[in-house]
């Protein structure tokens, strides 16, 4: 008799065990999205876990959309369309990426770098944290660097690049254009700046692939 | 013999190419008049630095520098003032630290508001969880948030409706919501 209750108990919390992903509430979701917006963010969450992605940024944007006021359909465009660059990002930085690298990753994509430049950048970086390189290269083109002139100065610094230097390199490119500069010129004179400071080939520029 | 002319300043300059003529003692009479003034003391750092401020120097800058060098001019002058927008106005008093930083500072002005609010990826977008503070009289809201590293995207909350990026920091390009966000990067190495 015990032992049947016991295995009724063993039973019962593994099957809770397996089923809880697919059933779990964030309660922060549940407080602010009304459920026929929230059921279906919660399914791409859980699709998102399912495949090993991270669920908290995918919160966080549907936590802003209701901040902002924006209405359901878009709360949910936008998390479907950032769990897609995610996954993008995590297949080009391989599955050991952080969730910071990721969510940079997809930044540096939403901004028109290519998967390709992520996965080299990773190469170049294979014991360092990508997420400030990637995070860098989508504010260079935030500034209106072109985002492949973008990859080839963050892959250029990625084999010695500090985190503080990618961000002083960021923050220069920013100044100059803040002051007059176009972005690309902007970031080719700092960028043979760095070169020659280091004693590397300068390369700004390079062939994009069909 | 030279002719006489008539331009005084000519005349003024035959005047100073005539030789001029020596006593016989005086080499004897300057070098006396050396021996006789006090022994200079030696320079100490504040002297240098001192000669050093006051003696004309010529500077060389690139145009960029020059440039960057004018902007850093205009910024002290004018006190870093810009309109963000009507009710709003912010002067950037510096981007987030965000190279190494553990704890980042969000600063921004804006005169015109009862309550400023710091609101992002950080918070869960909470416009109650990061309350900014103002520094009495001036304008200007700051808070100071632990962040590890990472790329967290906010805006400011102002008086619970305006929604404002942050003058000092890159923008998104990530706009899902039809408002800008700004974006910090807080790195590790």
């Amino acid at each position: 008799m015990r032992h049947r209750l016991l295995a009724a108990v063993l039973a019962t919390t593994a099957l809770a065990a397996w089923h809880a992903p697919a059933q779990a509430q964030d309660p922060r979701l549940a407080r602010r999205l009304p459920d026929e917006v929230r059921i279906p963010i919660e399914a791409l969450i859980d699709s998102a876990r399912a495949r090993a992605l991270p669920a908290e940024p995918l919160v966080d944007r549907a936590l802003e959309g209701a901040a902002k006021g924006a209405g359901g359909e878009r709360i949910v465009a936008a998390v479907r369309r950032l769990a897609g660059e995610l996954g993008v990002a995590r297949d080009a930085l391989g599955s050991g990426s952080t969730s910071a690298e990721l969510v940079a990753g997809a930044a540096a994509l939403r901004a028109g770098a290519r998967s390709d430049d992520l996965r080299h950048l990773r190469q170049r970086r294979p014991d360092r944290p990508v997420t400030v390189a990637a995070g860098v290269l989508a504010d260079l083109v935030a500034v209106g660097v072109p985002p492949d002139t973008a990859a080839a100065a963050v892959l250029a610094l990625a084999g010695r690049g500090e985190d503080a230097d990618y961000i002083a390199f960021r923050r220069n490119v920013e100044r100059d254009v803040a002051l007059g500069a176009t972005p690309t010129a902007a970031l080719t004179v700092r960028l043979t700046g760095e070169t020659l400071s280091s004693g590397d080939a300068p390369g700004p520029t390079r062939a994009r692939k069909p | 013999m030279r002719q006489q002319r008539n331009d005084p300043i000519e005349r003024a300059i035959d005047t100073l190419r005539e030789p001029v003529e020596l006593r016989p003692d005086f080499e004897r009479r300057v070098m006396a008049a050396v021996a006789s003034l006090p022994v200079p003391r030696r320079a100490g750092p504040l002297r240098l630095v001192a000669a050093w401020m006051v003696t004309a120097r010529t500077v060389r800058l690139s145009p960029l520098g020059g440039l960057a060098a004018a902007a850093v001019v205009l910024t002290a002058l004018l006190g870093g003032r810009a309109l963000l927008g009507p009710g709003a106005e912010s002067a950037p008093l510096g981007a987030p630290l965000a190279a190494d930083g553990r704890a980042v500072q969000f600063v921004v002005a804006v005169p015109t508001a009862s309550t400023v609010a710091l609101v992002g990826d950080f918070n869960d977008w909470n416009a109650e969880a990061t309350p900014m503070r103002p520094v009495p009289g001036d304008g200007i809201w700051t808070v100071l948030v632990p962040l590890g590293p990472g790329r967290y995207r906010y805006s400011f909350l102002v008086n619970g409706t305006e929604w404002l990026t942050d003058p000092t920091a890159p923008r998104t390009m990530e706009d899902d919501f039809g408002r800008p966000n700004s974006v910090v990067t807080v790195g590790g190495t």
